[in-house]
């Protein structure tokens, strides 16, 4: 990140990190979503594992910022449908099918949405408030 | 002429560093608003008996606000000078949630929409001052 020098700066630079986590989220949630009946190609295998950002507090600027700490397996049990003819199917015909709630992943979403206004807000508001203050030089 | 040394824009100073640390605070609050674990900071609420404070001479120096008549506002010993520092929140339980976050996204627009009020406010203030001191300066007459 480059180097900032105003107050209103940092708080630019704190909301941008938050951006750039929640970004990385949406990917993560896409990830899910596009691999939401994404099954296993060998008989018997597991079908794709949900993936869950998670996020930790970074020091952005001097200050406290988000980043994108790493990305877990949800451990949640693989759901099991009867269909002896996909060839990722089990000995017994039961093929197991991702972990991924569609309608989970949709409030995620939401959920990443509103944070990243919420930042893109703060951004505003913090370029408001510094050319509110440079106004005092054109009189 | 050095600004500073008067005590209304002293104070107002004072004022718009504040705001604009406490917008630091609550973009810190809002970008953590996911982070597992976080609780929310705020600053130590504007006191005006810190500020006068911060502003009184030294003894024996004359200039800035001194207390020359017994009702005047006491002045708290020891007022916050500089930077304010940034305190964690207590919050209630029912705002907490499973990860043990506890920033409320609405709480935190609020407080920045009034931090942003109150900074026009000053910056207003500190314009009309301004403006007074140009017109003590101007030529009569013109």
């Amino acid at each position: 990140m480059a180097d900032v020098k105003s107050l209103s700066g940092v708080t630019q630079a704190i909301a941008a990190s938050a951006l750039k986590a929640q970004q990385a989220r949406m990917r993560i949630i896409a990830e899910n979503l596009a691999n939401a009946s994404s099954t296993s190609r060998t008989a018997g295998g597991d079908p794709y594992r949900r993936q869950i950002p998670v996020f930790q507090p970074t020091t952005v600027a001097g200050a406290t910022g988000v980043s994108m700490a790493r990305v877990e397996p949800d451990p949640t049990d693989f759901k099991s449908v009867y269909q002896p003819g996909n060839p990722g199917a089990d000995p017994k015909g039961y093929v197991k099918e991702p972990n991924v709630d569609p309608l989970i992943e949709a409030l995620d979403m939401k959920e990443a949405q509103r944070a990243y206004e919420a930042n893109l807000n703060v951004i505003e508001t913090a370029r408001a408030m510094e050319s509110r203050t440079l106004d005092l030089l054109r009189k | 002429m050095d600004l500073s040394q008067i005590p209304l824009f002293a104070m107002l100073r004072g004022r718009l560093g504040y705001l604009s640390q406490r917008q630091q605070v609550i973009a810190e609050n809002v970008a953590n608003a996911d982070t597992p674990g976080f609780l929310p900071k705020d600053l130590r609420p504007f006191s005006f008996a810190a500020q006068v404070e911060s502003l009184r001479a030294p003894e024996g120096v004359s200039g800035g606000p001194q207390m020359t008549h017994p009702n005047h506002m006491t002045l708290a010993v020891g007022g916050s000078a500089g930077r304010a520092k940034a305190k964690t929140q207590t919050v209630r339980d029912s705002e907490t949630r499973l990860d043990g976050n506890a920033v409320v996204l609405e709480e935190e627009m609020m407080k920045m929409t009034d931090a942003r009020m109150s900074y026009d406010a000053a910056i207003g203030f500190y314009q009309k001052s301004l403006g007074l001191l140009r017109m003590a300066a101007r030529a009569p007459g013109k």
